[in-house]
């Protein structure tokens, strides 16, 4: 069956150097739904960042910046970014040749259509 | 708060659960009724309620479960307004342990899950052979329990 979010995943996956993107609850931290190219445990890796970006979010907020709009991570083998609408997060993971202006702009209008 | 234990092997297991996944409160007990290790609770008559009520539940969703479905239900989740609660059982050589987990907003489902299957396989790995009750007698449960909650709180 397939769920209400596969094309804004499918749309995302396509980007060159996108090795997976998924839909995560923020506040119980669940897969919803992924497209992964690369090995890993979608389950844990969701709860990860369902984690990351509620802290995120809590900080900016402890700042008095308001709520976070663009959550990136910098790793030395790629990069993962969240984006969040509602009680949903949407999740990307790159490699670090990607084009990152690209996908951040698709991340934001594929966020609209979450909610 | 600290993490209390009536048996070595189960310190190290709990407290990387309990850092880790930012429970509140967690509980590893026999199903039969021994409290194995808490943290959260201050007195030891509340690991004893929730001991017993948690051996219920997991005795009442199983046997729920073999009349619905065949199969015992085993992992159980509540959500609550502030708080969720988590019980699940820690398969182990010879038994089967249960784990409460209590969690609120500093946690979600997910980590609580991630990092319960951290703890079952390093539980599995340190636990010793269980020669304890399988099954939970209402005069044993009493007596188990009062054990092992005189250990973990220094009552003799």
């Amino acid at each position: 069956m397939t769920s209400p979010y596969a094309t804004i995943l499918a749309g995302l996956i396509r980007h060159r150097g996108v090795k997976g993107c998924l839909v995560v609850g923020e506040t119980d931290g669940l897969l919803v739904d992924s497209t992964l190219q690369f090995g890993v445990n979608g389950q844990i890796f969701a709860a990860l960042t369902a984690s990351l970006f509620r802290k995120a979010r809590r900080a900016s907020q402890a700042a008095g910046l308001g709520d976070a709009a663009f959550v990136q991570l910098e790793a030395e083998n790629g990069r993962v970014c969240a984006v969040g609408r509602g009680e949903l997060v949407l999740v990307v993971v790159a490699e670090p040749r990607v084009n990152l202006g690209l996908v951040r702009v698709d991340m934001l209008k594929a966020v609209e259509a979450l909610a | 708060m600290k993490l209390q234990v009536a048996a070595d092997w189960v310190e190290q297991p709990l407290k990387a659960f309990v850092d880790d996944a930012r429970a509140e409160i967690a509980v590893l007990m026999h199903p039969s009724g021994q409290v194995l290790g808490q943290f959260g609770f201050a007195r030891s008559v509340d690991v004893q309620t929730a001991c017993a009520l948690s051996a219920a539940i997991y005795a009442s969703a199983g046997e729920l479960g073999r009349q619905m479905q065949g199969k015992p239900f085993t992992v159980m989740h509540y959500a609550g307004k502030a708080r969720q609660m988590f019980l699940a059982p820690v398969p182990i050589d010879g038994g089967t342990l249960l784990l409460l987990a209590v969690f609120g907003e500093e946690s979600t489902l997910g980590l609580v899950q991630v990092y319960f299957q951290d703890f079952q396989r390093a539980a599995a790995q340190a636990a010793p052979h269980w020669t304890g009750a399988e099954t939970a007698l209402a005069s044993d449960f009493e007596v188990e329990l009062n054990r092992n909650l005189a250990a973990m709180f220094g009552r003799t």
